[in-house]
């Protein structure tokens, strides 16, 4: 019995683990989430073997926004992978409208990415 | 007279103190709060730069079909701007990153002056100087020839708006030659325009 309950456990946590992303899209003010929301999240890598990322959202609001990000690349390893993209970008999104970040990974290597979102 | 000289002394070390008090502040790249400034500045370079990379690798024009790192040369990038700018702020940025990239070799043996290491040429006139292990020195016929090169040039545009308002254009024009064709396989355009007082200099 003891064996069996332990092995459903390890399952769980295994699974858990498999599903735990490294990638992930971060607000880093909370008052950004009244006025934006993220309505998908695109990955895939291109037969170049570069990562591309593509972020949708749509501006809740009625006013023009402007806003920055920057994406953090990191290799399979999890090591930060050091790019210009680190750097803070602005972004803008029209009233009541649907808006788009679209970014390539400077490398090969990079494989997991944190995208923040910050108000300009 | 005597006053005259201790009003003098006092006045000089007076201007002395408040300079040696005067606060001066680190930027910040990474969270620079300052105020933007109508001439070109650091963070207008990484910005052009940053969207010209983006540009670059999401366009085929770097693949190379036989899965190879092509060789690139940099050419001349025009300085048409009102301001003494070394377009190497915006140039290394580049390098960089398409270097990291694994997508190209930035070559220095051939490219426009600023680009070029005299090195590659005086280390091969070693090998008339026995004072060197020969078999150190690189051979003639070693270096690769550039198959692609990129050039550019960064423009600006006053225009005048009323008598106290200023709005000037900058313009960041890049092209990427295919060097056996001569066909621009990439070519990218960033816009920067700022508006503030006619009496602030962008130059």
């Amino acid at each position: 019995m003891k064996k069996t309950t332990l092995i459903i456990i390890s399952f769980i946590v295994l699974l858990f683990a498999a599903c735990a992303s490294k990638s992930y899209v971060k607000f880093v003010d909370n008052s950004i989430k009244k006025q934006i929301e993220i309505t998908d999240v695109k990955k895939r890598v291109k037969s170049n073997g570069f990562t591309q990322i593509q972020v949708d959202g749509i501006n809740k609001t009625g006013k023009y926004l402007l806003f920055k990000y920057r994406v953090v690349w990191e290799d399979k390893d999890g090591f930060e992978i050091k790019s210009i993209s680190s750097n803070w970008s602005d972004f803008s999104a029209y009233k009541n409208a649907n808006f788009r970040i679209n970014i390539i990974s400077p490398s090969r290597k990079a494989v997991d990415y944190q995208l923040y979102i910050n108000k300009d | 007279m005597k006053k005259l000289h201790i009003l003098l002394s006092a006045t000089t070390i007076s201007l002395l103190l408040l300079s040696g008090c005067a606060k001066v502040q680190k930027i910040d790249p990474n969270h620079d709060t300052g105020e933007q400034v109508m001439g070109l500045d650091y963070r207008d370079f990484n910005e052009a730069a940053s969207k010209a990379v983006q540009s670059m690798l999401k366009s085929p024009a770097l693949d190379n079909k036989e899965n190879k790192r092509y060789v690139l040369a940099i050419s001349d990038v025009k300085n048409d701007t009102m301001q003494h700018i070394d377009t190497d702020q915006l140039i290394k940025k580049i390098r960089i990153e398409l270097l990291n990239s694994g997508k190209v070799f930035v070559t220095t043996a051939v490219g426009s002056n600023g680009n070029v290491d005299s090195m590659n040429a005086q280390t091969r006139e070693l090998s008339k100087n026995k004072n060197f292990k020969q078999s150190s020195v690189a051979k003639k016929g070693t270096l690769i020839a550039p198959d692609m090169s990129l050039s550019g040039k960064i423009l600006q545009k006053n225009v005048g708006m009323n008598d106290d308002k200023q709005q000037v254009e900058y313009y960041f024009m890049l092209t990427l030659t295919d060097i056996k064709t001569g066909f621009a396989v990439w070519e990218g355009e960033t816009f920067i325009g700022k508006r503030g007082s006619s009496k602030s200099v962008a130059w």
